[in-house]
């Protein structure tokens, strides 16, 4: 599922394509192996119950991780992830609780409101002509302000049992139904990167702005709408959460949103997505929230250290992807050869 | 452990370990919120309580202030067997669902040190009444103060629906006096760094209107507690709260008036403890004597004590006697059991 | 060009405007702001932020982020605290170990940065992972509370408004400035930053150059941990938690470019100056806790459009 930029692309980096079509491979290969080592190890790790567990979990993060990646492939940063997914899903929580609206009306509000705070982003972005760090670093701190003066910080915890139980499904293989979810949205991504003009046109933005916009690309309306994208990705992870945690929290995703920049990040930097835009994967994002969950449940299962745990994850996540990048330099110089 | 303070209680669980019945197979899992020092006396609880009655006891620490973290932590306990949770909730109601489905699972569980919303999974709430320490704290505060002045508030981060529930005690506190008025509050300072920042900025502004100081939260409480030491002002007095050594030094030392203190190893061992009694067919009573707070009304006191220059020397034995007191008729009082 | 308008082009001189500005404004609004004990408390902040901000300056000058500069910070802080405990280490040894952990970080970081070619984003979101999880492990979250009486002492110190600690990070403030303005190696920085391609070209030995970068940003980032234990009078594990938007903000406030080549240490200094006047007002206005947030947010914003506005399009 990798997606290579428009031919032509001018990179940096000479015969990114053969790098990049195995970073998923890598990624594999890697998860596969601490799947069947945290098995062997931890008798839970293969549980049924830590499999449903472990899958809820990766499904949230993958998406955190895809709202992140669709602002990567502009060039760009969200920083406002977190703080956007927690206002959506706040404004979906009064809708089903408050408002008394039907679930799929409340979502899809909480959804279009994530994709405005987005849009908004983007525009700001635009309109400033600055990086959107800068612009998501204060609006980060703006939009979780104004969620906490609006709710006074209150959870809504009387949502309708029916979207809590949304989260509590599970399918084959005791697999969280969630995954299913995440999965479609990943497909969906993958079809408007791959076969849409829009999508064509956010990847030649992405990867060369000026060139872009000599061959007719609306460059500053692609990322609006990837930053729109974004948001409405951020409010879908938050949606998810907030079934998975029964109400919708002011404190989801911690002080300021904060909490959700790590998986947002890792997921889709070591699924081989470009920080400086124009590529992406969104088969690599999947793969790299796995490795992820998979390390941080194994490391649970096994009770390394107690206080141990985040310096552990910190080293594997280091070797991991020092080793990927070996791999892949080794696989290009035979490639070249 | 660095700290092992409470070393007293081993022998008083001596008294009781005689007459528990036993069930052998349980395996309690004690998890904070996150990292932080509060909490260190439980893994000392942990201990004495597995030796005490033949069970299993961890504490298990997520690796990062975060609920999902804390989440993922259980579920990975939930996995490895283990049987019984005390939780302090990292969401008063994001955690009901993780409890919820412990409960699906038959794997009973409680809430220590602070509670969920109710309704909850969780059968007891065993930990300090978050409004009634804030409440108790600035009474003690407006005594000191002589009756009359101006009060500030220093706590904790607002995402935490408890900071609302002390703003709002503290409030409530200072309007049953003629002549207390609740000058200012300071939140979102459980950052070292920022909370020096905000407090003394407030010092300087306000140092001369203020009369009293009431903290919330721990990082506040030490911070504000160095800055009036260093200020080497003993007009303006102060209660915070928990046992850090910088506030108990400044107790001694007559720069903060006292602390509200709570009761970590009371609450981690009489947790076990408990756990250890449903494990083996005890039900909890409908009809205890269930305390009623702003979050739940199946609440009991691990004991809230105000420890002032006289107590702080000992200020472990208070809590000591609190726990003793709530083991003596524990079983009795809240649990109906097989035999 | 007249003067005028070289001093409009400067990264520092709106800035320098705005904060004169607020400065007033906030000393008519409120007099107390300019109390002596007011301005030293500012100044206090102001020292260990500048460190920070510069911290991650540098790492913005090669065209990289650093996420890992509260970790080191925090790490730094408590390995000081900690042999000055737990061993006893005199003073100045125990500050020399608290460098070397920021060295061995900022190398870690760099090396890896460099010889992976990965980018820093990536490489310092795991080694925050790895220095913020050592921190809590040797802690066990519990802080480190024998702090000797000098140190303590040091943190509280001054001279009327002026704090000590300001001698501190003044004075690498203008090593720093130095350094990136007359240095060959500051220049070469920034030649990294701004097009690598031809840095290479030209020469430059850009492996040395980007871990030496590094380490300089793990230095700083280690001093302000010494200094927030020195003015906390506490080894807190949790020193450093709170860094990162005020390592990012001055140095964008202050006009660096973040794709690299261009940052200024006037303009940064001036960036964590109106941050902390921010702040400040936020608590001798009496702000509504629920609205600092916002307000904060919203300040921030205005900050940028500002310093923007001046650029030409």
């Amino acid at each position: 599922m990798s997606t290579k930029a428009i031919p032509g692309r001018a990179g940096p980096k000479g015969p990114t394509f053969a790098v990049l079509a195995s970073n998923e491979v890598g990624l594999l290969l890697i998860t596969v192996g601490a799947v069947i080592v945290f098995s062997y190890l931890a008798p839970g790790f293969d549980s049924p119950f830590n499999i449903y567990a472990l899958t809820r979990v990766l499904a949230i993060d993958v998406v955190i991780g895809f709202s992140m990646m669709v602002v990567l492939v502009t060039g760009g940063l969200n920083l406002a992830v977190g703080a956007i997914g927690v206002s959506a899903v706040m404004v979906g929580g009064w809708a089903m609780q408050v408002a008394g609206l039907p679930i799929i009306v409340s979502a899809l509000l909480a959804l279009a409101f994530g994709a405005a705070l987005g849009a908004l982003n983007g525009i700001l972005t635009v309109a400033m002509r600055v990086h959107s760090f800068v612009v998501t670093l204060a609006t980060m701190s703006l939009f979780f302000g104004a969620m906490i003066v609006l709710t006074q910080a209150e959870a809504f915890n009387a949502l309708p049992a029916e979207f809590v139980s949304l989260a509590k499904l599970k399918t084959w293989f005791f697999a969280s139904s969630m995954l299913y979810a995440s999965i479609v949205v990943g497909l969906l991504l993958w079809w408007l990167f791959h076969h849409t003009l829009i999508g064509r046109q956010i990847l030649a933005a992405g990867a060369n702005p000026s060139a872009a916009r000599l061959s007719g690309v609306p460059v500053e309306r692609t990322i609006v709408v990837c930053h729109g994208l974004s948001g409405a990705l951020a409010a879908f992870a938050g949606l998810m959460l907030t079934a998975r945690n029964g109400a919708a929290l002011p404190s989801m995703a911690g002080q300021l949103g904060m909490d959700w920049l790590l998986p947002a990040f890792l997921a889709p930097v070591l699924g081989g997505t470009l920080l400086t835009g124009g590529t992406l994967s969104v088969a690599g994002t999947f793969l790299g929230a796995a490795m992820v969950t998979v390390l941080s449940n194994g490391l649970l299962q096994l009770q390394v250290g107690e206080f141990w745990v985040q310096a552990f994850l910190g080293v594997i996540l280091l070797v991991a992807v020092v080793l990927d990048r070996l791999r892949a330099h080794v696989m290009a110089k035979r490639r070249v050869r | 452990m660095r700290k092992s303070i409470f070393t007293t209680a081993a022998s008083m669980a001596l008294l009781l370990s005689a007459g528990v019945a036993q069930a052998a197979d349980t395996k309690a899992a004690l998890i904070p919120g996150g990292p932080h020092p509060y909490f260190a006396a439980w893994e000392d609880a942990a201990a004495a309580a597995a030796e005490d009655f033949g069970v299993e006891a961890e504490y298990s620490v997520p690796p990062a202030w975060e609920l999902s973290q804390q989440n993922e932590m259980i579920e990975s306990l939930v996995a490895q067997g283990y049987n019984a949770f005390l939780v302090f909730p990292g969401d008063a109601s994001g955690t009901n669902a993780t409890l919820g489905e412990l409960d699906d699972f038959e794997i009973p569980s409680a809430t220590l040190a602070g509670c969920t919303e109710a309704p909850t999974p969780a059968l007891f709430c065993l930990g300090t009444d978050v409004y009634n320490s804030a409440y108790l704290g600035t009474q003690e505060l407006i005594d000191a103060m002589g009756g009359s002045g101006q009060i500030a508030h220093f706590t904790g981060f607002l995402v935490d629906p408890n900071t609302q529930l002390r703003i709002d005690a503290v409030e409530k506190a200072a309007s049953e006096h003629d002549g207390v008025e609740v000058m200012q509050v300071i939140a979102d300072i459980d950052a070292p760094e920022p909370a020096d920042e905000k407090i003394n900025a407030f010092l300087a502004a306000q140092g001369d209107e203020v009369d009293g100081i009431v903290t919330t939260a721990w990082v506040p409480a030490v911070v504000a507690a160095t800055s009036l030491r260093n200020l080497g002002d003993q007009r303006i007095k102060m209660v915070g709260i928990d046992h850090d050594q910088v506030v108990l030094d400044a107790i001694k030392d007559g720069f903060v008036h006292g602390t509200m203190l709570q009761n970590p190893y009371g609450q981690g061992y009489i947790g076990v403890y408990a756990m250890d009694l449903v494990r083996s067919g005890c039900t909890m009573k409908d009809d205890a004597p269930w305390l009623t707070t702003a979050q739940t009304d199946r609440f009991i006191d691990s004991g809230t004590a105000f420890v002032g220059a006289d107590q702080v020397d000992n200020y472990q034995d208070a809590m000591v006697q609190e726990t003793d007191k709530i083991m003596a008729d524990f079983k009795d009082t809240y649990m109906n059991c097989p035999n | 060009m007249s003067a005028t308008m070289h001093l409009l082009r400067t990264d520092w001189f709106g800035l320098l405007v705005a904060f004169a500005v607020g400065a007033v404004a906030l000393g008519l609004a409120q007099p107390s702001f300019l109390s002596t004990y007011n301005l030293y408390v500012m100044l206090t902040a102001f020292s260990l932020s500048i460190l920070i901000a510069l911290s991650q300056m540098v790492i913005v000058a090669i065209g990289q982020l650093n996420l890992s500069v509260g970790a080191i910070g925090g790490l730094a802080a408590i390995t000081f605290a900690g042999v000055m405990e737990v061993w006893s280490v005199p003073i100045p040894v125990a500050i020399l170990i608290g460098l070397l952990v920021g060295v061995a970080g900022g190398t870690l970081n760099g090396v890896v940065t460099h010889v992976t070619g990965l980018n820093a984003f990536v490489v310092t979101l795991a080694t925050l992972a790895i220095f913020k999880g050592t921190n809590i492990g040797i802690t066990e979250a519990q802080p480190f509370y024998e702090i000797p009486d000098a140190v303590k002492s040091f943190g509280n110190a001054r001279f009327g408004f002026f704090p000590y600690l300001l001698f501190v990070s003044g004075a690498i403030g203008i090593a720093v400035w130095v350094f990136m303005r007359r240095s060959v190696l500051g220049r070469q920085l920034l030649a990294v930053g701004g097009n690598l391609n031809a840095a290479k070209l030209s020469g430059i030995p850009v492996g040395r150059v980007v871990v030496a970068a590094h380490v300089l940003s793990g230095m700083l980032a280690a001093v302000a941990g010494m200094l927030a234990v020195a003015r906390l009078q506490l080894g807190q594990p949790t020193i450093g938690d709170d860094w990162l938007i005020i390592s990012f903000a001055a140095p964008v406030i202050g006009g660096a470019v973040l794709a690299g080549g261009h940052v200024s240490v006037a303009g940064t200094v001036l960036g964590v100056a109106i941050i902390m006047l921010i702040n400040n007002a936020l608590v001798l206005l009496n702000v509504d806790p629920y609205a600092v947030q916002l307000v904060l947010g919203a300040l921030i914003l205005a900050a940028v459009a500002l310093s923007r506005f001046r650029e030409p399009a």
